[in-house]
């Protein structure tokens, strides 16, 4: 499958042959850091390959387009619910500098004792079937193809069908994966003794394929009634994991730590998170460490969430990170909109840019309060450490409420998670192994007849899936009704039709969002934005942020509401699909040609902004490309601009003419065109109209070469007349 | 809800760790943690679970339908100790039959009175 930049992606190809679809890596891919690497005019300190295509930043186009890449990996999380939508949200996000990509659960498939299969639609996330899971696969497969760089797809190896979703993901090529049975203990009410029996078997499986895994710590971090307090019991719960993972035959760099800052402003989040991060990362050292972004203090203001964002990603460049995860800006107030994942990708980009070459700055400063931090930090876990002992192990703790308790240990509260050992989802589930207990299979944890005796486990019968990928049983589809080609009827109608409805998570969901300024108290503000969104046809509008500027002087308001409007694209205005020039390749062309340009407002019209914005430096306009420009005012006649274009010998002309009455604007474009070719003017000079009722089909209907009009930039106008005259030379 | 209610004594706690460097600190870290998941790792390699069978059956070939009928009907039966997979594989030697062909036996209903060791 091979995707065109200029056409969607083809879901029906995704799904075609899906059946014979077999996955042409395994394995977690890693970014390669380049030390010293030449980008357009800088040489940076942190990146790795670029990519083949891209969108890079905005401001990217001051400095020739560049879109340099991190050598961290860039973690993006999805979870629409719909496979189908998640594909095109995945395209982009890679295309905007995404590596990793998580794909959310459905909720409750935690407590599912068996795979699900087919392509059900979900909540809050997918269900994880072999369908969706092989599908996503193949079109991350040709997406990487398209952007020229690996792909890494993440899901969750949790609940109670640990070891057969181990087994579906390495089979299908998953590339990393959350696995860590204090989660389904702790948050998922999964019998303790169930769940560890069943992680020894999930991370063997995990280990062998290669596949990265991350623990589940960040979760109490995002559940503790004040984040910074769950410190000591972070490093516990890391701790446990890891040497559980390696007990089962995990390899160290297979092992990521799911960090995240435990803080954000206005608390002194560097002072408070910074020690917390070099403690971890000196007790693990060895490691992986995936920073998250904190979640535990977002609200739905998503610029105050974006820069919490920035600050944890300053973090991670202060200590040693490997994968930087980002966290939707909108997450505070809705589940993500796609756009949302995107910015959230560039909030890491752009951060990680601008920090590049950080260690060669700053230093941690590590005498004084900041090491006595750190030190107590790890006394701290230590102390816990020797109490769950003390409690008779990891069970009797967990029973006595040890985790997730507020205080800051060993200061308790007495308000841990209690769970009991012979109690929770599928206890009475573990079954001791019998003298001749066998498992004929590879990457199988513990005891086994079939092990050890040369050669594989699975060699009576000709090898198991792993060994031979032919023997996996695929199954299509589950359910008549809930599957993706149900889904699909209306969305590939509308598509065939070229009918397009706004969207911010699945596909034309209508979902819009207004931003307003009403100039009153708060409440009746809100009431009167409401009303408002409701005369502009936003369906069930709702509040989605509002902050207040000013008790009495009024409040800004986000909403979201539903449009009920379908738009004909076969309809639309046709336009111009011509992209400008590169700036520097305009400056090349024209600065040594020293080429004179003559403009003007024409007419009695004292309107001056638009053609500053074309001809100024100060705004971008086209003196910077080294166009000597006569600016000859306003209010000026046709006959003034024609003198000084023959005084000049100006290669071009540019008239604004913004007043439209009785249709004075095609006048004055005629009355230039004729009176430019009674002088003979006409082969020599360019003609050029701008003004906000001026497109460029009007100006040729009255003469010009061509006009511009509303939002236009001095770029577009040097584009257009260097092309013009690379075409005459 | 746990009853435990403390303050921080941290500084009381402590005193038998002041002393130790960092090294030594880390290492002791290290050392108490293999000591809580030593007992945990000893369960999971002498025992088992419908979920790890379950997972044995997809490995040698079937469905996750046929995974978990199976699965469900040994464990019924009390023969999950012996493991879904080597009871599957001995059914087939047993019988000259294909892995899959004897799994299919049993998805069938033949063979399960045969099936205990």
């Amino acid at each position: 499958m091979k995707l065109d930049p200029d056409k969607k992606l083809d879901i029906l190809e995704v799904l075609r042959d899906l059946d014979r679809y077999r996955p042409r890596r395994k394995g977690w891919v890693w970014r390669q850091r380049i030390p010293e690497q030449t980008i357009g005019p800088f040489v940076y300190k942190d990146t790795s390959p670029g990519l083949t295509r891209s969108v890079p930043l905005p401001a990217a186009e001051y400095f020739s387009n560049i879109d340099p890449q991190c050598d961290l990996v860039i973690t993006t999380e999805i979870a629409s619910g719909r496979f189908e939508d998640d594909l095109r949200r995945m395209r982009m996000a890679a295309w905007h500098g995404a590596d990793h990509i998580m794909v959310i659960r459905t909720t409750g498939q935690s407590h599912i004792d068996g795979l699900i299969e087919g392509s059900p639609e979900g909540v809050g996330g997918i269900p994880i079937s072999r369908k969706q899971v092989r599908a996503t696969r193949k079109a991350l497969d040709a997406i990487e193809d398209e952007v020229g760089r690996p792909i890494n797809f993440h899901s969750y190896v949790s609940g109670v069908a640990g070891p057969e979703i181990a087994v579906l993901f390495a089979e299908e090529g998953v590339n990393g994966a959350h696995q860590d049975p204090q989660y389904n203990v702790l948050y998922r009410d999964i019998n303790m003794h169930r769940s560890f029996v069943d992680a020894a078997e999930s991370k063997k499986i995990l280990a062998d394929a290669g596949i990265l895994q991350l623990d589940g710590a960040h979760n109490a971090n995002a559940t503790a009634k004040e984040a910074w307090k769950v410190t000591p019991e972070l490093f516990v719960q890391h701790a446990v994991n890891t040497a559980y993972s390696r007990a089962a035959g995990m390899a160290p760099e297979l092992i990521a730590l799911s960090t995240v800052p435990p803080t954000a402003p206005p608390a002194p989040k560097l002072r408070l998170d910074l020690p917390y991060a070099v403690a971890l990362r000196e007790l693990f050292q060895g490691y992986k460490f995936r920073a998250q972004q904190n979640t535990r203090y977002m609200e739905a203001d998503t610029v105050e969430t974006t820069v919490s964002h920035v600050l944890d990603t300053l973090i991670s460049r202060l200590t040693e990170t490997d994968i930087q995860s980002t966290i939707t800006p909108d997450e505070g107030r809705n589940i993500p909109w796609h756009y949302n994942n995107i910015a959230g990708v560039n909030t890491a980009r752009q951060t990680l840019m601008g920090l590049d070459g950080l260690d060669e700055l700053l230093d941690i400063k590590q005498d004084g309060a900041f090491r006595a931090e750190v030190r107590e930090l790890k006394e701290r876990a230590v102390l816990f450490l020797e109490e769950i002992l003390a409690q008779g192990g990891y069970y009797q703790a967990v029973e006595a409420g040890h985790f997730v308790d507020s205080g800051y240990y060993p200061e308790r509260h007495g308000d841990g998670i209690v769970r009991d050992p012979a109690g929770g989802d599928c206890a009475g589930t573990v079954i001791a192994r019998a003298a001749d207990y066998g498992a004929p299979v590879c990457s199988h944890f513990g005891a086994n007849r079939y092990a050890g005796k040369g050669g594989k486990p699975c060699a009576d019968y000709g090898g198991c899936t792993l060994c031979d990928p032919a023997k996996i049983r695929y199954i299509d589809e589950a359910d008549d009704e809930d599957n993706v080609m149900r889904r699909l009827k209306t969305p590939l109608a509308e598509r065939e039709q070229g009918l397009l409805r706004p969207e911010v998570e699945k596909h034309g969901d209508g979902i819009v969002c207004l931003t307003l300024f009403i100039p009153d108290e708060p409440h009746t503000a809100m009431q009167a934005a409401l009303e408002i969104a409701r005369h502009m046809g936003l369906n069930n509008p709702e509040v989605i942020n509002q902050r207040v500027m000013h008790p009495a002087e009024g409040s800004l308001f986000e909403i979201k509401g539903w449009v009920d409007l379908v738009i004909d694209k076969n309809a639309l205005p046709t336009y111009s699909q011509i992209q400008p020039l590169a700036d520097d390749e305009i400056e090349a062309w024209v600065r040594p040609r020293a080429i004179h340009v003559v403009a003007a407002t024409v007419g009695e019209d004292e309107h001056t902004v638009g053609l500053h914005e074309i001809l100024d430096i100060k705004h971008g306009g086209i003196e910077k490309y080294g166009f000597l420009c006569h600016n000859l005012g306003s209010s000026v006649s046709i006959e003034a601009v024609l003198d000084k274009a023959e005084q000049t010998g100006a290669l071009a002309v540019l008239i604004s003419t913004v007043v439209t009455h009785a249709d004075i604007h095609k006048q004055h474009m005629q009355r230039l065109a004729r009176l430019a070719a009674e002088r003979g003017l006409r082969r020599k000079v360019l003609l050029i109209a701008g003004g906000p009722r001026i497109d460029e089909r009007l100006a040729r209907e009255c003469g010009m070469d061509t006009g511009f009009g509303h939002g236009a930039t001095g770029r577009d106008v040097a584009s257009f007349l260097v092309r013009r005259w690379q075409g005459l030379d | 809800m746990s009853s435990l209610d403390r303050p921080d004594d941290f500084e009381a706690r402590r005193k038998h760790l002041r002393e130790l460097s960092d090294a030594e600190l880390h290492s002791r870290f290290w050392s108490l943690v293999e000591r809580i998941t030593e007992p945990l790792v000893e369960e999971a390699r002498t025992h088992t679970s419908p979920g790890i069978e379950r997972s044995v059956l997809l490995r040698m070939g079937f469905s996750s339908a046929e995974a978990k009928a199976l699965v469900d009907r040994m464990h019924a039966q009390g023969m999950l100790g012996h493991g879904a997979g080597h009871l599957v594989l001995r059914l087939a030697l047993c019988k000259g039959l294909s892995v899959r062909a004897a799994g299919e036996a049993l998805l069938n209903g033949q063979y399960w009175e045969e099936l205990k060791p």
